[in-house]
């Protein structure tokens, strides 16, 4: 992917003609299973382990393949000698990814793969492959890479600067301002850290190949392999049934794709790939690091007035790292800057919410600092420098709604006074994302016997897709979820596109609303005359086709789909504007205890608002909001990238040392479901990520006194905030 | 990443490590030291295939494998048992969660070889033709699980936590989970199906032994 992409809203597309026809019931309407709460559908394989993700595939025949990859952080490829690898037992095929000549660009860059009849032997044989490096200078940090006369070691530059972007007047506005602060906030680097690895399982049939590959977009990893190996998109198959996670990470057909899928093509066999844990960390993407450096000023009345920020950041050897700031509030003067630096370390990828929680941190850090400078509660300065509520900016109400719910009123002015080394305190922060609908397609069959099948090749992360297409389509024909067969998860099926941006279901509901009302007309087309009435007269409900006017006149669904004879309904549907929308907003509260003496956070309790539209399924949008919170809870506490500055090397390549959250690290978490069903379907894969990791820190200030303007919120840095607020120790 | 050291006896992360260590120890006394006294040690096998029969969910299966093979390996890739997930690879993450002679262990840390004429059950030997263990049924019922990779070691874990303590407090369960990591952040949900999932169902018994045996590998 290229650079972090910025949601913005597009313009106003007129309603199409079936999303008028088919609208989604909005209250007073009553619905049967729309934005109830609707069990995960593949619950009970999930539970049961009888669902086969891409990692439990097993062919007959089947090769398993090791990479070999690059151990320094930045060197030129010499020599590869893979003879001893290749008489090892049961090697089979071997794939140059990397010439000799080439340069590697971090640790863990892909110089080759091979292929062997059992994994072990594969490990064995990717030991014994020489490859000569001459090592050449590396960056590990973002400020060496991007000092003055640093030495060249990117060639289009070691940084990429971006456009200023300033609005009114900055002059005026700190001329207005009764007080400035000036600082800098800073976030570290996290990998995604899914639990299922990147990788796939090819098998070639001749000249076509099948892929079953743990990606967020079945239909754009085809193109991209295709694209990769050269032959056309037709002879390509992909198919992701189950995955385990991607959270942006898994939207490319890279290298471990393509590389299954040319030693398969060589050994003439399928060819398993999947990355080991150490890999997962060092290639396949990450959240870029993000550098604040804040001049802001706030008049005596509260009102901000001015913004001016140069902003830098790293997203590895190449990729871009940039983020929204300032972010929500409103300054009326601002400046901002922004350099990309690179430096010799994996390249990024999307992850839930790109940009946003970084540019969250620093602006809702900022904005408790300057509420003190002006004597105000956080949450009132808040309100008074909102931008204007909207069905798509609701933070207003809100963070009043939440505010009450929290009992944000028991809160204590910046800094714990009671005695001992526990303090506690309260925090908030808000968040924005655009979401939306894209171009999605669905296909619906009624079958004679009144079996039904929805068809969409989207693909579910875990965030419960493959539920919505039975929610969607029994709500249409009036049918128990139990009654429609939901197929996804393959190349063969109407395209969809990639599960990113909190797009998919934006993407897929209308489609699928479409198709079933289409087919729901078919369906009273052939009732009608039975009836005796106008197709228009009928309705659908209760697995029953009636006459609106006169309930009683009905025939069962069994009844009704058997005047189908030998021609079943077969009908597609398209998105079309008008059944979805973009933007949502939302607000998170959280309360922590911290340990002066040692440093330890700990997070006590988080309420999370947040709106995304019409809701599909309750249980499983409450589901994204919970792990939204969790995914921040360990960015603000845990996770971090750690490079060795001298090797350019990840210190912590593996589930030990990089920290995550464990269940007793997890505090109370109340979802409040914000449902706005006049607006159609937005999603909510991303917005519940941004705020909570701001709101814990603004909460750690609160309880301590002390301002930490980088994460993670390690002992060590909540210390080094404490003594330099003179706040540290047990009877401080 | 909490740890917690449990006074109730069960198998903390500290002392399987301990387990881990002193076992890849005596590996190594083994193969290395040739000048020890020939007294009551067990024979040199591999480093090539050898006959392992492991008993899992209570069926037996004759494999061949090579000695370094855990058995989380063995179990996916010989036995055709995929349920339980290799993630960490270390014995840090749970997704491998298998309970063996009662104890949960890590089973991609654990030697295939080790294991042998124990009880050891999967995430495919909770449920009964067909039908969910209540604590299968709680997680469906809580939406306790997300992409669900780390679902099957969480419901073996949870299940083991019943089989301890039948009614678990918050922080029995709690403690008795901290040996599991998931990325989506399905743990408030699974916290809820762990403390439902006892209330009124009645946990089955430990293993039912069918004796039937099947040969693979």
């Amino acid at each position: 992917m290229a650079n972090q992409q910025m949601p913005t809203a597009p313009p106003p597309q007129p309603v199409g003609e079936n999303a008028k026809k088919y609208a989604w019931p909005v209250p007073p309407a009553k619905t049967e299973l729309l934005s109830t709460s609707v069990r995960r559908l593949d619950g009970p394989a999930k539970a049961a382990g009888t669902a086969k993700y891409t990692f439990d595939i097993a062919r007959p025949g089947m090769l398993y393949a090791r990479t070999v990859r690059s151990p320094h952080a930045h060197a030129k490829v010499v020599a590869i000698d893979t003879s001893a690898a290749q008489s090892a037992p049961g090697v089979k095929a071997v794939v140059i990814w990397k010439d000799p000549g080439g340069e590697v660009m971090y640790q863990g860059d892909v110089v080759l793969a091979l292929a062997a009849d059992t994994e072990d032997h594969a490990r064995d044989a990717a030991r014994l492959v020489k490859v000569t490096y001459e090592t050449l200078p590396h960056f590990s940090r973002e400020e060496k890479s991007m000092a003055s006369g640093a030495t060249k070691v990117f060639a289009a530059g070691n940084t990429k600067e971006g456009q200023t972007q300033e609005t009114g007047n900055l002059e005026t506005g700190f001329k207005a301002a009764a007080h400035v602060v000036e600082a800098t906030y800073a976030t570290q680097v996290i990998t995604h850290v899914c639990l299922e690895s990147h990788g796939a399982v090819c098998e070639w049939s001749g000249d076509k190949v099948t892929a079953w590959v743990s990606t967020q977009g079945v239909h754009a990893t085809r193109q991209q392999l295709a694209a990769a190996l050269k032959i056309p998109e037709t002879n390509v198959r992909v198919i992701c049934e189950y995955m385990g996670g991607g959270f942006g990470s898994k939207v490319a057909a890279d290298a471990p794709i393509v590389l299954a899928a040319r030693l398969a093509k060589d050994a003439g066999r399928p060819v398993k790939l999947m990355l080991d844990r150490k890999e997962e960390h060092l290639d396949s993407g990450n959240r870029p690091s993000a550098f604040s450096q804040i001049k802001a000023g706030v008049a005596a009345d509260g009102k901000l007035t001015a913004f001016d920020a140069k902003t830098w950041g790293t997203g590895g050897a190449g990729q871009g790292a940039n983020f929204p700031l300032p972010y929500i509030y409103q300054f009326p003067n601002r400046r901002r800057s922004h350099v990309d630096v690179f430096i010799n370390a994996g390249n990024q990828r999307p992850m839930r919410a790109p940009g946003h929680p970084q540019g969250c941190f620093a602006t809702e850090v900022l904005m408790d600092e300057l509420a003190d400078l002006v004597k105000m509660d956080p949450l009132e300065f808040r309100l008074k420098n909102l931008p204007p509520q909207a069905p798509d900016a609701m933070w207003p109400e809100y963070y009043r709604i939440g505010a009450k719910a929290f009992g944000w009123e028991k809160r204590h002015p910046t800094g714990d006074t009671t005695p001992g080394p526990i303090k506690r305190g309260m925090g908030l922060s808000a968040c924005q994302w655009g979401g939306g609908g894209r171009a999605g397609n669905a296909h619906v069959d009624i079958m004679s016997d009144g079996s039904v099948v929805v068809k969409c090749g989207t693909q579910d992360l875990g965030t419960g897709t493959r539920t919505l297409l039975p929610i969607i389509a029994g709500e249409t024909l009036g049918l128990p979820v139990s009654a429609i067969k939901g197929e996804i998860g393959d190349t063969n099926l109407p395209f969809a596109g990639v599960s990113g941006g909190s797009t998919a279901t934006a993407g897929i509901a209308p489609a699928i609303r479409i198709a079933a009302g289409k087919a729901r007309d078919a369906l009273f087309a052939r009732v009608a005359p039975v009836l005796g009435v106008e197709p228009s007269a009928l309705a659908v409900g209760g697995s029953k086709v009636f006459v609106k006017a006169t309930p009683s006149k009905s025939l069962t669904w069994k009844a009704a789909c058997k005047l189908l004879g030998a021609e079943p309904i077969s009908v597609d549907g398209t998105w079309e504007p008008g059944l979805s929308s973009v933007n949502s907003s939302g607000v998170q509260f959280a309360e922590v205890e911290v340990d002066i003496e040692t440093g330890i956070t700990k997070v006590l309790r988080v309420l999370a608002l947040q709106d995304c539209g019409l809701v599909v399924d309750k249980l499983t949008a409450e589901s994204q909001v919970y792990g939204g919170v969790i995914s921040s809870i360990n960015f603000a506490l845990f996770e971090d990238r750690l490079l060795d500055h001298n090797t350019g090397q990840m210190v912590n390549p593996n589930m030990e040392h990089y920290l995550l959250a464990s269940m007793s690290d997890i505090p109370k978490v109340d979802v409040m479901l914000m449902n706005q069903p006049e607006r159609g379907i937005i999603g909510i894969g991303e917005p519940p990520t941004v705020p909570t990791a701001s709101a814990i820190a603004n909460a750690v200030r609160n309880a301590t006194g002390a301002t930490v303007r980088s994460l993670p919120l390690h002992p060590h840095r909540v210390l080094a905030a404490l003594a330099q607020a003179g706040k540290g120790g047990s009877r401080a | 990443m909490a740890q917690t050291d449990d006074p109730g006896g069960t198998v903390s992360r500290r002392d399987f490590f301990k387990t881990v260590g002193a076992s890849s120890l005596a590996t190594g006394v083994l193969t290395t030291i040739e000048t020890e006294a020939q007294v009551a040690r067990p024979a040199v096998v591999g480093p090539g295939e050898t006959p392992v029969t492991l008993t899992i969910n209570g069926r037996l299966h004759k494999l061949s494998l090579e000695p370094r093979v855990t058995l989380l390996d063995a179990a996916r890739m010989h036995a055709g048992l995929t349920g339980n997930k290799r993630v960490c690879d270390r014995g840090t993450c749970g997704a491998c969660t298998m309970i063996v002679d009662g104890r949960t262990v890590y089973s991609c840390s654990t030697l295939a070889i080790e294991v042998q004429g124990k009880q050891i059950r999967s995430v495919e030997g909770l449920s009964r033709n067909g039908a969910l263990h209540p604590v299968q049924e709680a997680f469906c019922a809580a939406d306790a699980m997300m992409c669900g990779f780390c679902t099957p070691g969480f419901v073996v874990a949870t299940v083991a936590l019943h089989e301890k303590f039948p009614n678990p407090t918050e922080a029995q369960a709690r403690r008795e989970l901290n040996g599991n990591v998931c990325r989506c952040g399905t743990f408030n949900r699974v916290l809820e199906a762990a403390l439902k999932a006892g209330k009124g169902a009645k946990m089955r018994a430990a293993v039912e032994l069918s004796g039937s045996e099947v040969s693979r590998g």
